[in-house]
């Protein structure tokens, strides 16, 4: 087979492993099905509302690099950002939706998160 | 009649080797113009994804790759008749071309490498120990935060050391290259999947750089494959009739089904 | 599908799999007889859309509305 000629690499069941890897974590595609069309709308909508808490968190994190967060401010923003990952947890659960499953693949501009 | 179809080659000539392909039946072409579709018939219902079907069909596109410019047409492709085949040609005549032109004597080549995630991981945590920054954990709350803020911290420092790598084996590999795709950390570990198009006279140099960063990183681990026919660089224009590549397809029927999922009747 | 994909171990394949099913001339419309790797609903909607404009460019007429 001609095939067998042309990967050539020294660690072949690493490389096996990995884009086994890559390939299972693309998200799946939202379910157009009328009967999953309420699944797949919360999935979208928690997927958004998943990425503005992420956004949230990473801008709260560069302000703690930034040393411009007090005391008192650094107390308040973990807290509603506790608040915010168990709410999230809580919608996840009722929608029956694991954490894989809020991202959105762009085609040519990769996944969403 | 099933046609089964391998690809697209820039000739409306026969093929002088005898080329076998799935259900061990030959292979020809169907010239269009200039151009020419490559089919075998089929009689069997396609029986889905196999070991030996695929590397059957990539074996096809391998010979005529030797011969022709390809366009590798995706796996399990096949049209009832030849006159719905040459319609489908004819329609698709001038995207045809014009990738056949821009991709003659090109070829794509895969460069994946794998990198030591938790060791790099390991090195940045004992190197961010020695800060001197503590913060706080005096409550639920601040602990959160200096949990959260110590994964940031690595996480950031890990994107910043992948990221330098992959600039550097980039730079290498392009100086010979057409076309590239580069992915990063698609996985933790894996730094980088690319491909690149790499016209024929330029390989030797490309193989030499990528032997070279090899010899210059050899903490990593490689995977060189190629030559493919180029099936990353084919670019069909989604105005072109029906023929769309792979991305901008993923693209229309995202927006197809997210407009489904709203109401909307029509596009 | 996917069985392929998830069971072997062999890089070469998943190479070969990774081109052969996702890249290249991706092809739809009701001419086509079957499409490697995709679901019904996903081929559905694209061949109901294409496939009305292949019969309008294949027959030379408007389709009735």
């Amino acid at each position: 087979m001609i095939a067998n000629e042309i990967v050539e690499t020294d660690s072949p069941e690493e490389f096996a492993e990995e884009i086994q890897k890559s390939q299972n974590a693309l998200p799946p595609k939202i379910d157009a099905n009328p009967k999953n069309v309420e699944k797949g709308l919360a999935k979208l909508v928690l997927t958004l509302i998943e990425l503005i808490r992420k956004l949230l968190e990473r801008q709260a994190m560069k302000r703690v690099e930034a040393g411009s967060l007090s005391d008192e401010e650094v107390e308040r923003v973990g807290e509603t950002l506790m608040k915010l990952e168990s709410k999230m947890e809580e919608l996840k659960e009722i929608f029956g939706l694991k954490s894989e499953e809020l991202n959105l693949n762009l085609g040519p501009l990769g996944d969403l998160m | 009649m099933k046609l089964y179809l391998y690809g697209i080659i820039d000739s409306s000539d026969q093929i002088k080797e005898s080329i076998y392909g799935l259900e061990g039946a030959g292979v020809y072409n169907i010239p269009y113009y200039n151009i020419g579709a490559v089919v075998s018939e089929i009689n069997q219902p396609i029986q889905g994804v196999t070991e030996s079907n695929v590397l059957e069909h990539e074996a096809v596109v391998e010979k005529l790759m030797k011969d022709f410019t390809v366009l590798p047409v995706r796996f399990q492709t096949a049209i009832d008749g030849r006159d719905n085949l040459l319609s489908m040609v004819q329609s698709y005549y001038k995207d045809f071309k014009d990738n056949l032109e821009r991709l003659y004597n090109k070829f794509e080549f895969g460069i994946k490498v794998i990198w030591p995630a938790d060791k790099i991981k390991e090195n940045i945590v004992k190197v961010l120990k020695t800060n001197k920054q503590k913060m706080s954990d005096a409550s639920a709350s601040k602990r959160f935060m200096k949990e959260r803020f110590e994964k940031y911290k690595i996480d950031k420092e890990f994107q910043t050391k992948a990221n330098k790598f992959i600039k550097v084996m980039d730079i290498f590999f392009s100086r010979f290259a057409t076309g590239k795709k580069v992915g990063k950390l698609k996985t933790e570990n894996l730094l980088i999947d690319a491909v690149y198009l790499v016209e024929k006279a330029k390989e030797n140099n490309f193989r030499e750089a990528f032997e070279h960063i090899k010899s210059t990183h050899p903490g990593f681990k490689y995977l060189f494959s190629g030559p493919w026919p180029p099936y990353n660089f084919v670019v069909l224009s989604p105005k072109s009739g029906l023929l769309q590549n792979a991305e901008q397809a993923d693209i229309f029927d995202k927006v197809i089904r997210c407009q489904s999922l709203a109401g909307a009747e029509s596009i | 599908m996917n069985s392929v994909m998830t069971k072997s171990k062999n890089v070469t394949l998943l190479e070969v799999l990774d081109r052969v099913l996702d890249k290249g001339v991706v092809i739809s419309g009701d001419m086509v007889i079957s499409v490697a790797g995709v679901d019904l609903i996903y081929l559905g909607l694209r061949a109901l859309l294409s496939s009305v404009e292949t019969m309008e460019k294949l027959r030379g007429s408007t389709f009735p509305a």
